[in-house]
């Protein structure tokens, strides 16, 4: 079913830009919450982080509306504010680096898949925040390495290198011998 | 384990694709991002309407409700003109430093210290009361470091608002604690090295800058590093490098 015109993204975000329309605002949350949350939880390690990035950044999209511009595709501008607000806890917790790492993944999978699932979330960690940015944002939404570029404000060819460089990260830390369980920081 | 893990070696595409996959998201985490995203800020609105700023040739004086007094001097209307405007993009999110100049001369040194002490907490960032009163080299004047700050006569700016009970809770504020509140609340909110796409240099916000950048251009980062890492250089005027 195609939205009607006043339903599309960008009519909601114009009445939400024009007269504060609150109801224009929760229709996005209900539309896209659910998406951007997997990508701030996979980018900082914990639900009730990811929950708290993603309402900060329908908060920003609120307050700060008028600086949108309709030639941004309302995902994109959504993703920018999103990573915005996800860096900048990464940002704040490299302050405090008594903080734990990102936390366990949720209960309830099969055994193996956990396994591997932890061993993927731990090794996200090791990889830089731009480029764990970029894998995050490409294989949990599938943007194109245009949107990518638009998204952290980078040419196309540094999101290449830079996931090039991210891949060869994980890479190297999964096939890594688990020799202990802790010596985690080599 | 090892054929999971052969599995990922040999497919890390397949494996990215797989096991970054969303997951359903439960009903209530939506209701309560809802509410965050229209939850107001009153009190910044209020801050705003209510108080001014007074300045001498040295610095920022007061920011204090009232009427707003004449400044004596071109140099004092300068500060406290600057004080004003600077509070004000504070409060819109577009500032994560001040840098007017504060004027604390007329204190007491030991309330001069412990402000002092408060204006070392990072933005976005609190401390207790203790951990401060140890800074300033007064351990366990936990109780006095509280007075004095409950008499900053600088709100805002000098943050006695980052400044909690060594249990999290809020302690007090002057102002009353949903101020408190807000306040930290829009400081979590404000992220504090901001770069712009297309002159790709990197600032602190609330920089002249990149205030000049269009707002859709500002991209955030984690550190210097990582804004490096991606063709972005530090700025010469805000100098995030040296903060």
């Amino acid at each position: 079913m195609v939205p009607r015109d006043e339903d599309t993204d960008r009519a909601l975000m114009l009445r939400l830009q024009r007269s504060g329309d609150e109801r224009a605002l929760t229709r996005l949350v209900l539309r896209h919450s659910g998406r951007m949350l997997a990508v701030a939880a996979r980018l900082l390690g914990s639900r009730a982080d990811a929950e708290d990035a993603v309402q900060r950044t329908f908060f920003r999209l609120h307050t700060h509306a008028r600086d949108y511009r309709p030639e941004w595709m309302v995902t994109t501008w959504l993703y920018r504010i999103l990573t915005n607000a996800c860096i900048d806890e990464l940002r704040r917790r490299r302050a405090r680096p008594e903080e734990p790492l990102p936390a366990a993944a949720p209960a309830g999978r099969a055994a193996a898949g956990l396994e591997v699932r932890l061993d993927l979330e731990r090794a996200l960690a090791k990889v830089p925040t731009e480029a764990r940015a970029l894998l995050v944002l490409r294989y949990v939404e599938g943007l194109s390495y245009g949107e990518l570029a638009r998204v952290r404000g980078i040419s196309v060819n540094t999101v290449k290198s830079q996931l090039a460089r991210g891949k060869e990260i994980l890479k190297a830390v999964l096939t890594e011998r688990p020799r202990t369980m802790k010596g985690e920081r080599g | 384990m090892t054929s999971t893990m052969q599995g990922t070696l040999f497919d890390l595409e397949g494996a990215l694709r797989d096991r970054l996959r969303p997951e359903p998201v439960e009903a209530g985490a939506v209701r309560r991002i809802a509410q965050g995203a229209l939850r107001r800020l009153e009190q910044l609105e209020r801050i705003r309407d209510e108080f001014v700023v007074d300045a001498s040739a040295r610095g920022v004086v007061a920011v204090r409700r009232g009427r707003r007094a004449e400044a004596a001097g071109a140099a004092a209307r300068r500060n406290a003109e600057r004080g004003r405007e600077e509070l004000h993009e504070y409060l819109d999110g577009r500032r994560a430093f001040f840098e007017v100049p504060i004027d604390l001369t007329r204190l007491a040194p030991f309330q001069r210290r412990v402000l002092e002490g408060a204006m070392q907490v990072p933005f976005g960032e609190t401390t207790s009361y203790s951990v401060l009163a140890t800074r300033i080299g007064c351990a366990g004047a936990a109780r006095a470091v509280g007075t004095a700050l409950g008499h900053n006569p600088v709100p805002f700016i000098v943050p006695c608002h980052r400044v909690l009970r060594g249990d999290r809770t809020l302690g007090g504020y002057a102002f009353g604690l949903p101020m408190k509140t807000d306040l930290l609340a829009l400081e979590r909110s404000t992220p504090v090295l901001e770069g712009c796409t297309s002159t790709k240099i990197l600032c602190r916000v609330g920089c002249s800058a990149l205030a000049r950048a269009r707002p859709d251009r500002h991209v955030a980062f984690a550190s210097i590093e990582d804004a490096r890492s991606v063709g972005y250089r530090p700025c010469r005027v805000c100098r995030p490098d040296a903060a």
